[in-house]
């Protein structure tokens, strides 16, 4: 693979960084994180800021329909807006993460209100430990309703979540028995929500007769505990749903679960998780050396990445753009990069359908497994709706990103006409340091030679830089992380 | 009716007006104001939201809870509204509705029928940057709150540019995207300067005379107030829009008691859930003041069906009610004011 820009230097390294703890970066932000250096940008990272997004108030005077965020695109334009203008994009990305691993649906729980207050449990705990996430998810409203745990009673289990928690949130399958499930759900029993009966009620007439819906709240029925004697995974006692949770974190196998998850997420595509019983990991020094960190630091998930961020096997040349985006990736990062939502507007609502489009519908994952990721994001449909949106959105000189880097170039090159290779570069550079293949870079180099001269300065070299900066979001490397 | 001068106020709820409509008919979706004219009618203005657009409109109720049909709806055609914002009711009748995505201020007659429009994007005198709040000054003009301006321009009922005040900032007199506006009944005007959390009083001319509240939760503290109604008293109500809650305070800002609201079903959402079997049973055990986990106002309105989840406006009632509009819950709750 050729190289447009300077992929040795710690620049590079961040910019990697910045693509998978975030959504890529502005001129700006690596410019900011560039000073830091890898290290400080890792401590900023764990050690965020204020997310300073815009200001919710605002959002909801302009939106009414985000004051009850309802139904789908009122909830998941709601999340859109935080996610393209906040400071601190790795909390969007861990609750990204979680999103895709406890995959709840707005499908089946029809309010988007308790899907956002279960987005915002993942950004508060997200890189915690993995035990109280864990006691958050059993807890969270939107989660039992998911899962069914409403229904299951200390006289008659309803084993959905017991067995969910196990197969595909903590452990997965292979490593407990059908006993273990029913042992587990016994455990969560009495774990609902308040008003459960007119709640569920709600959710199945999918109205917002009378009143809008009312926010569903989590309760402990202790008389519809089962406190009886329970084995699970081979120990026995009157366990509890945290009980339950304590053995689940200490048993090895689920810690090379979440590693296996991360690893998916943030270094490079794994399998399908249906597969994984039935394959190993790709790389299992990097899940063991997360596993190392997550019993070294109280099951801390935020250790685990650490740990990977500041290995090798991350900073390797094999890991850098070694994942294809997800539609949240593509669409989020590209409208960060041109700048939009510094106000309320409708075009929100567009941003989020076309996530829709390309495959990820947000807060509606298309089922309990989440999203498989990879090359299963690809398909001659979503590939080009990813493109019609990137170009779209890049296509615009006044928007306030595009602005940036076209006077970033013009500062760089003060005498006026710039030379084909310097502004592909350059665009390459300021577009979050993307490499490109031989053909991919001659290709830009014809376009641009076929512009003719190019003055950053003028308002025909302006259009012409955006018009390069459509063809890059364009590329099929554009696709890759 | 009194003749006295009460030096206190309390509010004591007696009704709710309400049911959440989303594809229009008798109820209202994410209302966000309401008006009443001399002859009982009440006005509700609803905004609707992306995905069920059919709900937008404005509704005609009455204090009995009667339906008298409803009117306008979504479009950029005569008549019709994008991003609906206030309504007002001039002396005969006509109604006045601001649009802030179109900016523009449509006229309707006493039949409900459309009349004219106007209105031009900008910054310029007589032009509007997201027309919100509406009422009429104690000649009968139009007070137009031009929030994204931060002023308040006057204009004659046919829609002739008169004069503005105000401008951008923190200081006596200034705004910072202000949203509901009221004239009392001396004349003169109460503001709600929304993101500076404050409610600013004017003279009818314009002339600042005094200003109240401060960033806060705390009684006599604001959240992003959004509406001011003043009774014959002079005693003032203000919607305290992010703190889900109605303050209360005497002519001169002493603080009278705050309410959060305590709807019961409303004759039409009585009329559903009777209709609704299953509804009807689950909510028989349905506890409306469940224990809650959360202390955020707008998590606990959230959770807590009674309570105001977005109170958008208030608006006095004759001489002896208040009436507080919830944008979140589609309706309205009255209280008597005591």
């Amino acid at each position: 693979m050729a190289t447009a820009t300077n992929i040795g230097t710690e620049l590079d390294l961040i910019a990697h960084l910045l693509r998978r703890t975030g959504f890529g970066s502005t001129p700006g932000e690596l410019e900011e994180a560039g000073e830091l250096g890898y290290e400080g940008t890792l401590d900023q990272l764990f050690n965020p800021g204020d997310a300073d997004p815009l200001p919710v108030d605002l959002i909801r005077r302009y939106h009414a329909d985000h004051n009850d965020l309802r139904i789908p695109p009122s909830s998941g334009s709601f999340w859109m807006y935080r996610l393209v203008t906040t400071k601190t994009p790795f909390e969007e990305k861990i609750a990204l993460f979680w999103h895709r691993v406890f995959a709840t649906g707005q499908t089946k729980v029809i309010q988007g209100k308790v899907m956002i207050s279960q987005i915002d449990m993942f950004r508060k705990y997200g890189l915690g430990s993995f035990r109280e996430l864990l006691i958050q998810l059993s807890k969270d409203p939107a989660m039992i309703l998911w899962l069914d745990n409403q229904d299951n009673h200390k006289d008659n289990i309803n084993e959905n979540y017991g067995r969910e928690i196990l197969e595909l949130f903590a452990m997965g399958v292979g490593n407990y028995t059908e006993d273990d499930v029913k042992e587990c759900a016994r455990a969560f029993t009495g774990w609902t929500i308040a008003n459960m009966p007119y709640m569920s009620t709600k959710m199945r007439n999918n109205t917002l007769r009378p009143y809008g819906y009312i926010a569903w709240q989590f309760e402990y029925d202790e008389s519809d505990h089962d406190d009886g004697e329970k084995t699970f995974l081979g120990e026995t006692g009157n366990f509890t749903g945290e009980d339950v949770i304590d053995i689940i974190c200490k048993n090895p196998a689920t810690p090379q679960f979440i590693a296996r998850h991360l690893y998916h997420h943030f270094v490079a595509d794994e399998l399908p998780v249906p597969q994984w019983p039935f394959e190993g990991p790709k790389d299992p020094e990097a899940i063991q050396l997360m596993v190392d960190a997550y019993f070294a630091n109280d099951y801390s998930i935020g250790a685990m990445l650490r740990a990977m961020f500041e290995s090798d096997i991350f900073k390797s040349e094999t890991k850098r753009f070694a994942r294809i985006k997800s539609p949240a990736e593509v669409v989020v990062g590209t409208l960060r990069l041109a700048g939009d939502f510094d106000w309320p507007t409708d075009d929100v609502y567009k941003a989020t359908a076309a996530c829709n489009y390309m495959g990820q519908q947000l807060l509606g994952p298309t089922s309990v497994e989440g999203w498989m990721g990879g090359d299963d994001w690809i398909s001659t449909g979503s590939m080009v709706q990813r493109i019609n949106f990137a170009s779209d959105t890049i296509g615009d000189p006044d928007k306030r990103g595009v602005k940036a880097i076209v006077s970033r170039i013009a500062d760089r090159h003060p005498s006026g006409n710039v030379e084909p290779e310097a502004l592909v570069e350059d665009c390459l550079g300021l577009v979050g340091r993307l490499r490109v293949e031989d053909g991919t870079l001659n290709g830009l180099l014809a376009f641009v030679r076929e512009q003719g001269d190019v003055d950053p300065s003028t308002e025909d070299g302006a259009g012409k830089i955006t018009s390069l900066l459509q063809l890059i979001v364009s590329t099929r490397e554009y696709q890759l992380a | 009716m009194t003749t006295e001068i009460r030096k206190q106020r309390q509010l004591k709820y007696i009704d709710t007006n309400g049911f959440g409509a989303a594809q229009g008919g008798r109820g209202y979706h994410f209302p966000v104001d309401f008006a009443v004219r001399k002859d009982g009618l009440i006005f509700v203005l609803s905004r609707s939201g992306q995905g069920s657009l059919a709900g937008t409109g404005i509704s005609v109720t009455d204090i009995d809870h009667n339906w008298h049909g409803e009117f306008s709806g979504y479009g950029t055609g005569d008549g019709e509204m994008q991003w609906g914002t206030a309504i007002a009711i001039d002396s005969s009748d006509r109604l006045f509705l601001a649009d802030e995505k179109m900016q523009r201020i449509t006229i309707f007659d006493s039949e409900n029928n459309y009349v004219s429009h106007w209105g031009t994007a900008g910054s310029g005198p007589n032009e509007f940057d997201g027309p919100s709040g509406l009422a009429f000054d104690a000649n009968g003009n139009l007070l137009v709150v031009d929030h994204k301006n931060h002023r308040i321009q006057r204009y004659t009922v046919d829609g002739e540019y008169i004069d503005s005040f105000g401008s951008e900032g923190s200081a006596k007199g200034q705004f910072n995207y202000p949203w509901g506006i009221t004239t009392a009944s001396d004349g003169r005007i109460y503001v709600a300067d929304w993101r500076n959390d404050r409610i600013q009083r004017f003279e009818e001319d314009g002339v600042f005379i005094d200003a109240h509240g401060e960033s806060g939760d705390g009684d006599g503290q604001f959240n992003r107030p959004s509406s001011v109604a003043v009774d014959d008293d002079g005693f003032i109500y203000v919607a305290d829009w992010q703190n889900q809650r109605v303050q209360v305070f005497d002519k001169d800002w002493n603080f009278q008691t705050i309410v959060l609201g305590e709807a019961g079903l409303s004759p039409w959402a009585a009329d559903y859930i009777n209709a609704n079997k299953d509804e009807k049973i689950a909510r028989e055990v349905f506890n409306p003041y469940p224990k809650l986990d959360v202390d955020e106002p707008y998590e606990v309105s959230a959770r807590t069906e009674p309570y105001f989840w977005v109170p958008v406006a208030v608006t006095t009632y004759g001489d002896d009610r208040l009436l507080v509009l919830e944008t979140a819950r589609h309706r309205f709750q009255i209280f008597e004011i005591v």
